[in-house]
């Protein structure tokens, strides 16, 4: 069943900039998470808000279980649209303890019902043994449970998360995000849910959809999202990628590192891009070459070479840790063909 | 707001002009000088006493934070009349004292005119500037002190070229309220014999009940006025130094040596000129009053009314200006905080335009308005009221936006998700949290009109005496012991919503 539908919408703030969001659509299946991704000023928030009712959409219309809440004619105001939202700086009512605040949002039900409800959400996020705490005694990993208590608690037809995890510190983050993600899983809540962080989406997301100047970039599993990116834009923003320029032959693409097999529907002598990360190119020392090694990364498990081909062109490799390379070892790179790379022609992917 | 200034400035006549061109100089070069004099005396005074109590090892310095901070339950003109009957040259205290110590009459230095003026004010309008200055020095990073040193500066050059400048700010906003305190100033002045605009402006008004003077005056009291906050305004500009992050740690305190002991008395002399003196006279004129019969009733007694009559009409004026103000201000905070933009900002400007309105030249402002829009509340003691909410309304407005602007607009976003409509989200959420602000505005008018002289003087009703009134009008005519026990309790009234106040900065916490 669709929880909730998005149809074309738009929203601009002064007439003067590109618009906010513009002719955004997507649908939300109930108990589907969906991660919305992009760089900071591209529209995720907007729309976040646009399905909250904290904003008005200029075109297009929200649609919440089959009920029209926006449209040109109908705007349903965001408490009467069974929404409720984990903000980025939580928002916790500091008068009020963090069972008042799970609380808040049971009032239209009888006491001793929401009384117990409230606490099944306290000890569903695993802090029941707080509750009497006001948010400022909490640390912010709890202030973040609690919040999503709070949401979780009226039982939301969609659940909203705005950052949720960008006011934690970085290695409190992956902890937190785990325990969300069971307890939204385990709760069968609903979410979309607003990131800039790449690693964080394709964590969080049943479907990710990458945004790109108000507009949808790509909507996909992440998966699909990582593998098969429908343009150079979204290959660029998920995972560490290097492109490198290529020409279409018979038997597959020509590149300055060699053939690619691979076969597109291209005419021979269409210039193409191919889309590298680390584990899609393998090199070792050759004197004479006139690939080079730029500098070595440690990062632990393995290590990450910068290496600079004969065109001056940057890419990166990976390498055991065991394995040792100079700066300035003359070196053959060389594809991993393993499985069929991401190739675009002005910017759009290619099929093949 | 606005008509009352095109009213008070159209009120004049090119031919008053020309009759009070002579004077006119002379009232500007008397204000002026007065005032720059003042300001500048309460910035060395305050910076000096911010900078011992915040940033040295001074001892003691946890008592004299608030002993520096107290005078200002002190009204200027309370202050004077102590300073003025302990320093007059014949039969003051102190030359009597002296004459009786050496046997033959002394010459004293006069506290009248311009340098006893400046002197008075000074001590008694500089804990607006310590206080500014004392936060802004509290919240500097210690981080800013050590990089100044690493770059090779020694505790005096840090002061010079990075402590100060990054003070800024709060210097010029103290600055800004000793100017216009200054030139709202009437009680002082008159006792010191010393004219200014304001009690120039009192003089026509209530003596020769000249209005069109008046009203010329004040169009150009105000004009300074408004310079005065648009200079402020200007220099504030967008600086915003003092930041608060989660490493910040206080600078450690700047050892004295033997620079301790004149610290010291320099700190407790200004302490017993500001705080002490006044309040031991006062208590001691007290005292005098109890033990006399007949005193003591006229005391109590001043016609049909008791001093308890002053005190509760004081309480109740400057209560529901206080009130009132708040509940104006909220609207308009509400406005220019989560409705940004041009009208909303033309709108919170406007109303600090108060602050550049002197209580003289509201209360004519008010005589002119009322006479003819509302004649039903001439002569009544709302009229007063309604010069105090005139008056202090920047500060609700103020204190309004700061507490709203502590708020995060997604605490009522949250609510409205959760199910609440905006109203029930104002009163559920939005105001339980910023209450403690809003008190806060409220106990700061409060307090001034508590204090509000020039304005209740020319615009009470017969028989309406507040205790600011009362204490003036006993002292004017020199019954100083009769006047004390009254300054006491107005003292004692301004301290509560004072150290209420108080405790609410950072510096006594």
């Amino acid at each position: 069943m669709i929880a909730l539908e998005v149809h074309n919408l738009s929203k601009s703030f002064d007439s003067v900039l590109p618009a906010a969001v513009s002719d955004i659509s997507f649908s939300l299946e109930r108990g589907e998470i969906i991660a919305l991704l992009g760089p900071s000023g591209c529209g995720k928030t907007t729309t976040l808000r646009l399905i909250a009712g904290f904003e008005r959409p200029d075109e297009g219309k929200v649609i919440l279980n089959d009920r029209i809440m926006a449209d040109r004619t109908t705007f349903v105001p965001p408490e009467k649209r069974g929404i409720s939202m984990v903000f980025q700086d939580h928002a916790l009512f500091p008068h009020l303890t963090a069972k008042q605040n799970v609380l808040f949002g049971l009032n239209k039900q009888p006491k001793t019902a929401a009384q117990e409800k409230a606490l099944g959400m306290l000890r569903l996020v695993g802090l029941e043994h707080l509750s009497e705490r006001y948010p400022q005694e909490l640390s912010g990993g709890e202030r973040q449970r609690i919040a999503l208590a709070r949401a979780l608690a009226p039982n939301p037809i969609v659940l909203l998360l705005d950052e949720p995890f960008s006011s934690l510190d970085a290695d409190m983050r992956v902890e937190v995000r785990e325990q969300v993600r069971a307890i939204l899983k385990a709760s069968r809540a609903t979410a979309v849910f607003v990131t800039h962080d790449q690693e964080e989406a394709l964590y969080m997301g049943d479907r990710i959809a990458v945004f790109r100047k108000g507009k949808i970039e790509q909507i996909d599993t992440p998966q699909q999202i990582f593998h098969a990116p429908n343009s150079r834009f979204v290959a660029e923003f998920i995972g560490s990628t290097d492109f490198i320029p290529g020409e279409v032959v018979e038997q597959g693409i020509q590149t300055e590192i060699g053939m690619l097999p691979q076969f597109t529907k291209l005419p021979s002598g269409t210039k193409v891009e191919i889309a590298l990360r680390f584990d899609d190119i393998q090199f070792k020392p050759q004197a004479g070459s006139k690939s080079l090694v730029l500098e070595r990364q440690f990062r632990g498990a393995y290590n990450i070479y910068r290496l600079r081909l004969p065109s001056g062109n940057l890419v990166h490799a990976m390498q055991p840790h065991i394995s040792f390379f100079k700066p300035g070892t003359p070196v053959q790179v060389s594809f991993v063909s393993d499985h069929p790379l991401a190739i675009f022609r002005n910017g759009l992917a290619v099929d093949y | 707001m606005l008509y009352v200034f095109v009213r008070a400035v159209g009120g004049g006549t090119d031919v008053w002009m020309r009759l009070l061109q002579t004077r006119l100089w002379s009232l500007l070069a008397n204000t002026l000088t007065l005032t720059l004099a003042v300001t500048a005396g309460t910035l060395i005074l305050g910076v000096c006493m911010a900078w011992l109590t915040e940033r040295t090892d001074l001892p003691g310095r946890t008592v004299f934070r608030w002993m520096l901070a107290l005078p200002l339950a002190i009204p200027a003109y309370i202050g004077a009349i102590v300073h003025l009957a302990l320093l007059r040259p014949r039969g003051g205290y102190v030359p009597q004292f002296l004459d009786w110590l050496l046997g033959h009459p002394v010459n004293t230095p006069s506290p009248l005119g311009f340098a006893g003026a400046s002197f008075m004010l000074i001590l008694f309008l500089y804990p607006y500037v310590y206080l500014l200055s004392g936060a802004a020095f509290r919240s500097l990073h210690a981080a800013l002190d050590e990089a100044s040193h690493l770059f090779g500066r020694n505790n005096w050059q840090t002061l010079w070229s990075v402590t100060l400048p990054a003070l800024r700010p709060g210097l010029t906003a103290g600055a800004l309220l000793v100017t216009l305190d200054i030139l709202a100033e009437y009680g002082t002045v008159t006792l010191l014999r010393y004219e200014t605009f304001s009690s120039a402006i009192f003089v026509q008004l209530s003596g020769r009940y000249d209005r069109s003077a008046a009203s010329v005056l004040s169009g150009v009291l105000v004009l300074i006025a408004i310079i005065a906050l648009w200079g402020e305004l200007r220099m504030e500009g967008k600086a915003q130094y003092t930041q608060l992050d989660s490493s910040w740690r206080h600078a450690p305190p700047i050892r004295l040596g033997p620079w301790r002991f004149p610290a010291f008395l320099l700190v407790s002399g200004v302490c017993f000129a500001s705080l002490i003196v006044p309040i031991s006279v006062l208590a001691a004129w007290s005292i005098q009053a109890f033990s006399n019969q007949q005193l003591l009733s006229q005391v109590m007694q001043s016609g049909s009314r008791t001093i308890l009559n002053f005190a509760f009409n004081s309480l109740w004026s400057a209560g529901l200006a206080a009130f009132l103000a708040v509940t104006l201000s909220l609207p308009v905070a509400l406005f220019a905080k989560r409705y940004p933009g041009k009208l909303s900002r033309v709108i919170s400007r406007l109303c600090q335009t108060g602050y550049a309105l002197p209580g003289v030249v509201v209360a004519l402002s008010l005589v002119l308005v009322v006479n003819r829009a509302l004649p039903f509340l001439y002569g009544t003691s709302f009229v007063i009221v309604i010069a105090y909410i005139l008056r202090h309304m920047p500060q609700a407005v103020r204190a309004s936006e700061a507490a709203l602007t502590q708020i995060s607009p997604s605490m009522e976003e949250a609510a409205r998700s959760l199910g609440r409509t905006s109203i029930q989200s104002f009163f559920q959420v939005t105001l339980p949290l910023i209450l403690p602000g809003l008190l806060a505005g409220g106990a700061l008018v409060f307090l001034t009109s508590l204090k509000e002289l020039p304005a209740t003087l020319l615009l009470r009703p017969a028989g309406f005496d507040t205790l600011a009134v009362r204490v003036w009008i006993w002292a004017e005519e020199g019954f100083y012991t009769q006047a004390a026990p009254a300054a006491l309790l107005l003292i004692l009234a301004s301290v509560i919503p004072l150290s209420f106040l108080l405790k609410r900065e950072q510096i006594f916490k």
